[in-house]
């Protein structure tokens, strides 16, 4: 590219556009615009329908701007006294009752996992990790028929109900998240220099203290990347909360929201503001620690 | 993916109170809580699962699994001339070619949007942090979130924005009904995958472009070489593996994925794939033999990816 400097004489706006366009330049606007647009245009039309009214809704039209920030279809979700309730409020905190302990104990366990993985000699530790890798890639669908056998019989052993549980979910989902955990958090601890441990055992310390001490102060940004993950993929999670929940007062978010979508009378204000609700806090999370996430996002090979 | 260098200590004699041993058990102690949760709620399901298959288990004997009646192949052949599972035209192409079909195309689809939005990122301009964050989007919003603003987008009323521009614009003149019109719909499913999950491709071929030696492009503009040219033999070759490697992964993935087609189109129109028709047979006919037989068909083909993926893949890596 050529750039002509040093002319003395004044350049209008236009000069200045020609002057500064050149092929690659242009292609790469259109396609950067074209990737904006549409990306961003769905989830503008998310937030700008759940503003709207049943008018605005359903008119002939779309309503491309909504008249004014009305909380109509809020209303429809969280408050008691309007006509067709969801009591959505109670379906926000049966997703976060799933969600936040997933994200916990998995968190716990896969750094006990992934230290002993990481810094341990013992037989067989490549074999296991691989073949939990492995396990990554088995489909949630394959599993969920024997699952919910299994888990209904080993229910009416011990008198637990296997349907409409929520711990039931967060076991099934510990299985689905461990994997990924266990890999990323291996490949960081692998990434922490040896040293300070050793200084730490050689001061007498167990490896259990070091673990606590040491190598967890150390990989915080990584336990909090693969905490957010593991939170995200149950907050998201559709297929087992759609086979083992029955009754509206247990169903998790996504469930809610394709409950709502599959009304008789369906109100897309109502979905859509269901919608926002379900993504705009992993969004916040993602966007705020988003530093942390990409590296584990493409280390990872989080499952989509 | 890393391959581990584990320095392997020399073989020495075991002892229950030997340093080493106690550190086997304190391993062992660490990974089971773990490996337990993981290989008994997926590798035991695994192969129950192919054991119901061969068993005649319904919603009536679900609570007494283990004395389910043996039918040998039955539920296989009743999957195999089952309407939904048969080839019949190339409108209605039966979930196992649609299955195929949908997977290699969507896959692909999305390797290449990834590639050109990764190549769009890879050079520093203003706002490319904010440009990045925002194409992760699609990515990590809920799956039921996008494809109900999908529906609501290619709504069949003259209010969905689909049918409002393209009235508008005289393209067409009645509203149509996007995802209830067979092959359209297909096609349609195919594009939402690459627009959902082409952040996925994007990152990995991103951070792998990053990485690229500087000096290649460097000797290349000093032999004056163009920028079309740079990119097919030097950025090219250098992404190759990590483009396979995505490829199988997202191959995987998009062949085993519920989700999607059920929440955009229920499987329907032309799209039943093999995960919705094993819904459809355990969850609404309630035989779960017969889902389990589709399943199997499911966990075949997982079989031959993952066999693929370790010769194609990990061989490359270990190479590279």
């Amino acid at each position: 590219m050529t750039t002509y400097q040093g002319s003395t004489e004044k350049r209008t706006f236009i000069d200045h556009l020609a002057h500064w366009i050149t092929w690659p330049r242009f292609i790469f606007a259109v396609a950067m615009s074209f990737f904006l647009t549409s990306i961003l245009f769905p989830f503008y039309w998310m937030l700008a329908s759940s503003f709207k009214t049943y008018a605005e809704i359903g008119g002939r039209h779309p309503v491309y701007i909504p008249h004014a920030l009305r909380l109509d279809a809020y209303a429809e979700l969280f408050n008691p006294s309007n006509p067709s309730f969801w009591n959505f409020g109670h379906n926000i905190i049966n997703s976060l009752e799933v969600s936040i302990p997933t994200a916990l104990i998995a968190v716990i366990l896969s750094t006990l996992g992934a230290y002993a993985i990481a810094r341990l000699h013992f037989r067989g530790k490549n074999l296991l990790l691989n073949s939990v890798l492995a396990i990554y890639l088995f489909p949630g669908i394959l599993l969920i028929i024997p699952l919910f056998a299994m888990l209904s019989q080993i229910g009416g052993k011990l008198g637990f109900n296997v349907q409409d549980n929520l711990g039931v979910l967060v076991f099934t989902y510990l299985a689905q998240t461990l994997p990924v955990a266990l890999y990323m958090l291996t490949n960081y601890f692998r990434t922490i220099p040896t040293e300070i441990e050793q200084a730490g055992l050689i001061d007498g310390c167990t490896r259990l203290e070091v673990i606590w001490r040491i190598t967890i102060p150390l990989a915080i940004p990584a336990l909090i990347s693969v905490s957010i993950y593991t939170f995200m993929i149950a907050w998201n999670e559709f297929l087992y909360a759609l086979v083992f929940l029955n009754s509206r007062t247990m169903f998790t978010i996504p469930i809610q929201i394709n409950t709502i979508f599959n009304d008789p009378s369906p109100r897309p204000n109502v979905v859509m503001a269901a919608s926002t609700i379900a993504s705009v806090p992993v969004i916040i999370l993602f966007l705020a620690l988003e530093r942390f996430l990409e590296k584990g996002l493409s280390a990872g090979g989080v499952k989509g | 993916m890393t391959v581990s260098t584990s320095t392997s200590s020399p073989p020495r004699k075991r002892n229950w109170h030997s340093l080493q041993a106690s550190e086997t058990r304190l391993a062992w102690g660490l990974i089971s809580p773990t490996a337990i949760i993981v290989f008994g709620l997926v590798l035991f399901p695994a192969f129950f699962s192919i054991w119901i298959s061969f068993h005649q288990v319904t919603l009536r004997n679900l609570n007494d699994v283990f004395h389910a009646p043996f039918i040998g192949f039955d539920n296989y052949r009743s999957v195999f001339t089952d309407f939904a599972f048969k080839y019949h035209n190339l409108l209605n192409m039966g979930a196992a070619v649609t299955s195929v079909v949908y997977s290699f195309l969507a896959t692909i689809f999305t390797v290449i949007v990834g590639l050109i939005a990764a190549l769009l990122l890879n050079k520093p301009f203003r706002g490319r942090g904010l440009s990045r964050a925002t194409f992760l989007f699609p990515y990590v919003a809920p799956i039921v979130s996008v494809a109900f603003i999908w529906r609501w987008l290619l709504d069949p009323r003259p209010s969905g924005v689909l049918n409002d521009l393209l009235m508008r614009l005289n393209l067409i003149h009645m509203p149509k009904a996007y995802l209830a019109t067979r092959g359209l719909a297909l096609v349609l499913v195919i594009i939402f995958e690459a627009w959902r999950y082409f952040p996925f491709a994007m990152l990995m071929i991103l951070a792998r472009l990053q990485a690229i030696d500087s000096t290649l492009y460097e000797a290349a503009d000093v032999d004056g070489a163009s920028t079309w040219s740079k990119f097919l033999y030097i950025t090219m070759p250098e992404l190759r593996y990590i483009v396979g490697a995505i490829f199988l992964l997202r191959l995987i993935w998009t062949f085993n994925k519920f989700d999607d087609i059920f929440l955009l189109t229920g499987g329907g129109f032309g799209t039943n794939v093999l995960p919705v028709l094993t819904y459809q047979f355990s969850f609404k006919m309630f035989n779960f033999g017969k889902g389990a037989a589709t399943a199997m068909i499911l966990l075949l083909a997982l079989i031959i990816f993952l066999a693929a993926y370790i010769l194609v893949v990990m061989r490359n890596v270990e190479e590279a």
